[in-house]
């Protein structure tokens, strides 16, 4: 396209154990829609949404990961990109919640330094299932300094609101460009506008 | 008298008068007379001249007469006075006699005269005994009459009745009492036919409330004698040996084991209550109705009410209710209801003289055949339940057997039968639709993970894949396949099975039920299981992955379809070298299903690079590139890289294909873009930007992302790109116009119409710069260049046009 349909782009990355409901989260936001039949996810793969914060056309590019370690060298070339990550767990699943400890690093090593983190608490409509108490999700939040929501990929609950807050944050972040200069790129070229990468 | 004739002489007439007169009794002597006077006027006066002669004629004999017996006249004369005098004396002793009588004779004259009286008595007495005797046996016959009609016993009673009328009333008609018992008997026959005809209706209802009965006993009867013949069929195979080898859990044979265990305990618990239609049904108001009309002589009113009324009970059994079709419980109603009045009828044929005859129930069957067939027509069309319509066929074959045992014609039903079979088939193929979109609902796509030998063995017992190398794998390992393809191979086993089902009974041959398998299986496959996956494939929804997979196992599936024609071999017993049998070209299902699966691949790949494209964020006046790469190029040439190498396990074509088609879209619009119409100025900077780009797309293309590509052939995709960006950035004009047309060009694949399009932004460029451009003398001749070639390009875009 000779003209952009967008201000800005927003990467976005969703982690986590497999079956934890990763797709179903992203497939809820994009098309609203759900998928009961659980279908491993083995392939990189992304939606793009666009929405509108504070005036501005926000392209938001999701992509969704493969959970199993297996395919851990593929995914991990995607972290260093993205500008917000999601990491999910499963409040029926333990090992789920265990883990993310181990994801957490993961960001630390192969991320930026000022990404964004969210943790998303999913499959909270089946809470008769719950093995994780909210309590323990909330610590590991603050202790982290990041933000947390109960989300139900299912019974959608708390996507949309946790896929809008997250940009919100990163908007926050972002340099505001003077009216004058629109027309004049000061940054350098490539894909990433609206961005600064530290890893020049 | 003659000699006084002789004597007078008269006239022959007045003599022959006279002679009338003496001979002529008194009362007739009238005319005699008046015929004197009738005569001539003085023959009255010569008529008593003659008289008075003949008077003295008489008197002289008279006097000789006297004189002759004078003497003994004396004599008399003195004997009775000697007479009187006896007589004095018998004079009274008849009286002191009679007086003796008279007084000796009172007593007995009393006793005389009641003898009188009793005579008189007894004969009255007489008269009334005969008299009684010919009316008792009236009143005799009447009073047995009225005990007759109070028994019921009317067919004795016209008998009665009769007898009364031709031999009893005739011997007192002249009596009161019996001209009033004449008029009685017309009212008593109209009550003997009123009543008559009121137990006929009675009847009638009866066996309309028990058609149900009668017509389940005939049909489970019908049943019994059904298995009996299995059962002599399976001892016939037995004896010769025939042995049905089946590979397979479920065989015919076993099937009818069990089909005639089960007839068999049925029958046992029915022993005892064996019922024929007359221990249900009383029929004796039929013939003593029968006989009563025929004693009546009104034996045709009878037949007509009789015909006219189970004609209306056959069509109100012939309509069924509104929800037959719903349950099987109201098809067996229906049928049980139309054998019980065939089976009355049919008895009644047989028992009765010409009151139902064959051509009336042939009739009647024929008219109800036609009902029956386009209500099941109508209502079997709403059956959705395969199940429901297996089992209205079975109770369609029991009730053709049944009537047919009855003397019914029941080939059309069998024709119906087929219609029917149709219908069945349809419902199966709907039915397993739907088991076949719920196999895909639930597959996740993935290959199947086995564990253990058992796990092994339980996939392989399911479905017949053979590979010696995983076979010989160490366990954890995994089948190429889904879980959905073991599924849908033993739901098409179960889909065989269950048309099978149809055909039991139906007495078909072997061949056609054979040939009706292989072409019920083709409708499945063909129709049914294609529909399913290409409507799977097509879902919007539908990720890489899936994709992938569903290649893998229509591969499968497909190698395993000559198991299948096998499976129905066996269960036929048809050898597959017979001529005329059909093949199961199911196979070009799963072949146009790969093909679809493909070429989604191919277009889901290319809307991700879409996507990718729409991010591109050139900044086309730009003075010079950064260096590098633009970042969505980068992350979309990553993106294939991932993808690529999860489709290792694609069949190494269909791999091949999917990246070509990629990087051929990719390299269309990437063109595309460079071409846009909205796009009015590109500088030699965002040129040179643009070119970084495709040069990381031709790294991507050489560096063999899939296997199995013969030298350049993916760089090909991308020649297009690099000649032109080369003729630009070189600015190799006096070359490729020098050249252009010849097969050794540098710059071949270069379109004149592209370059002069991208060439035209370039000189807007330039012009931006005018005022600058002036105090340059490097500019100035590089603008005369521009439009220099400019002119040139067009010319040879309109040779290009006038040559097209």
């Amino acid at each position: 396209m000779a003209k952009k349909t967008y201000d800005l782009l927003f990467k976005l990355l969703l982690i986590g154990d497999s079956g934890v409901g990763k797709t179903c989260v992203l497939f809820r936001f994009s098309d609203d829609a759900f998928n009961t039949t659980f279908i491993s996810t083995i392939e990189i793969d992304f939606k793009i949404k666009t929405v509108e914060l504070q005036g501005k056309k926000i392209k938001l590019q999701i992509w969704d990961t493969a959970g199993q370690e297996r395919f851990h060298t593929i995914t991990t070339s995607y972290y260093r990109g993205a500008m917000g990550i999601m990491l999910v767990y499963d409040i029926t699943n333990g090992k789920s919640f265990e883990n993310i400890s181990k994801w957490l690093r993961n960001i630390d090593q192969h991320a930026n330094e000022d990404v964004e983190r969210m943790l998303l608490r999913n499959k909270c409509d089946m809470d008769h299932k719950r093995v994780v108490p909210k309590g323990k999700g909330e610590q590991i939040a603050r202790e982290h300094r990041i933000r947390f929501f109960e989300t139900s990929a299912k019974a959608n609950i708390n996507i949309e609101k946790a896929f809008l807050t997250l940009p919100e944050d990163i908007l926050r972040k972002t340099p505001v460009k003077e009216p004058n200069s629109e027309n004049v790129d000061i940054s350098s070229g490539g894909g990433v506008t609206g961005w600064k990468s530290k890893c020049c | 008298m003659a000699e006084s004739g002789e004597a007078l002489g008269t006239v022959p007439e007045h003599e022959r008068i006279l002679q009338e007169i003496e001979s002529t009794d008194t009362a007739c002597v009238g005319p005699t007379l008046r015929s004197v006077y009738d005569g001539q006027p003085n023959a009255h006066k010569k008529f008593m001249e003659k008289l008075d002669a003949c008077i003295r004629n008489h008197d002289k004999e008279i006097e000789k007469m006297c004189n002759f017996h004078h003497q003994g006249f004396v004599d008399a004369i003195t004997e009775l006075l000697k007479v009187r005098a006896d007589a004095e004396k018998l004079k009274v002793q008849v009286t002191d006699t009679n007086r003796r009588f008279q007084d000796a004779g009172k007593e007995v004259i009393e006793q005389t005269e009641d003898i009188i009286r009793c005579r008189i008595q007894q004969r009255n007495i007489t008269t009334v005994v005969e008299k009684l005797q010919l009316c008792l046996p009236v009143l005799e016959m009447y009073s047995k009459l009225k005990e007759q009609m109070s028994m019921q016993r009317y067919y004795s009673a016209l008998k009665t009745m009769e007898q009364l009328e031709n031999v009893y009333f005739p011997r007192v008609s002249q009596y009161r009492f019996c001209q009033l018992m004449m008029d009685t008997l017309p009212k008593l026959r109209e009550d003997i036919k009123d009543i008559s005809m009121s137990d006929l209706k009675d009847f009638l209802e009866s066996i309309r409330k028990h058609s149900d009965k009668i017509g389940e006993t005939a049909m489970k009867q019908a049943q019994q004698q059904k298995s009996f013949s299995i059962a002599v069929q399976k001892q016939t195979n037995m004896r010769f040996g025939k042995n049905m080898h089946v590979n397979n859990d479920r065989t015919l044979e076993e099937k009818s084991d069990i089909i005639l265990k089960h007839t068999l305990e049925e029958e046992a618990e029915n022993d005892e209550e064996v019922l024929t239609v007359q221990d249900l049904v009383d029929f004796s108001p039929v013939y003593r109705c029968s006989h009563i009309y025929s004693a009546l002589g009104d034996e045709e009113t009878f037949e007509n009410y009789y015909r006219k009324q189970r004609k209306k009970q056959a069509r109100l059994v012939l309509q069924p209710q509104s929800s037959v079709h719903e349950t099987v419980d109201g098809y067996r109603r229906y049928f049980t209801q139309i054998v019980g009045f065939f089976v009355v009828e049919d008895h009644i044929l047989h028992v009765t003289q010409g009151l139902v005859t064959r051509a009336y129930t042939d009739e009647l069957w024929n008219m109800a055949l036609s009902k029956i067939i386009a209500v099941l027509r109508a209502h079997s069309s709403y059956c959705t339940d395969p199940d429901l319509v297996l089992e209205l066929k079975n109770l369609i074959v029991i009730f053709a057997d049944t009537l047919q045992g009855y003397g019914f014609s029941v080939n059309r039903l069998f024709d119906l039968l087929f219609e029917i079979r149709d219908q069945y088939n349809e419902t199966l193929l709907k039915k397993w639709a739907g088991i076949f979109r719920d196999i895909f609902e639930e597959d996740n796509y993935s290959p199947i993970p086995i564990g253990s030998e058992e796990e092994y063995k339980m996939v392989i017992s399911k479905f017949p894949f053979q590979d010696p190398d995983l076979e010989k794998q160490s366990f954890p390992k995994k089948f190429p396949m889904s879980q959905s393809v073991p599924l849908i191979y033993i739901q098409v086993k179960e889909f065989i099975y269950a048309s099978l089902k149809f055909s039991e009974s139906l007495h078909r041959s072997s061949t056609e039920i054979d040939d009706m398998l292989r072409k019920s299986t083709n409708l499945l496959l063909t129709r049914i299981l294609s529909s399913c996956l290409l409507n799977l494939i097509r879902k919007p929804h539908i990720g890489l992955t899936e994709l992938v997979q569903i290649i893998i196992n229509t591969t499968h599936l497909e190698q395993a379809c000559k198991y299948l024609e096998d499976f129905i071999t066996n269960i036929t017993n048809i050898s597959q070298e017979t001529v005329h049998t059909t093949r199961l070209y199911g196979l070009s299902t799963f072949k146009d299903a790969r093909h679809a699966a493909e070429g989604e691949i191919y277009t889901k790949l290319n809307q991700k690079i879409d996507e990718f494209v729409q991010l591109a964020d050139y900044d086309w006046t730009m003075a010079e590139s950064d260096g590098r790469a633009s970042g969505y190029l980068m992350d979309l040439i990553n993106f294939l890289r991932s993808i690529f190498q999860v489709f290792t396990h694609l069949p190494g074509k269909v791999a091949q294909t999917a990246c070509m088609s990629a990087c051929q879209h990719l390299s269309t619009s990437l063109m595309q873009m460079l071409l846009d119409s909205e796009l009015k100025q590109i500088s030699m900077g965002a040129v040179q930007q643009f070119n970084l780009d495709v040069i990381q797309c031709e790294l991507f293309a050489s560096s063999e992302p899939v296997p199995g590509f013969q030298g350049d052939t993916l760089q090909l995709a991308f020649i297009d790109l690099r000649q032109l960006l080369d003729l630009f950035m070189v600015w190799d004009w006096s070359t490729y116009l020098a050249d252009y047309g010849q097969p050794a060009s540098k710059y071949l694949r270069v379109n004149p119409h592209a370059a002069l399009t991208l060439l035209e932004k370039m000189k807007d460029t330039s012009k931006k710069n005018n005022i600058f451009a002036q105090f340059r003398k490097n500019d100035r001749d590089r603008q005369k260049l521009i439009e220099t070639v400019v002119k040139q390009l067009r010319g040879l875009v309109t040779g290009m046009s006038q040559h097209m």
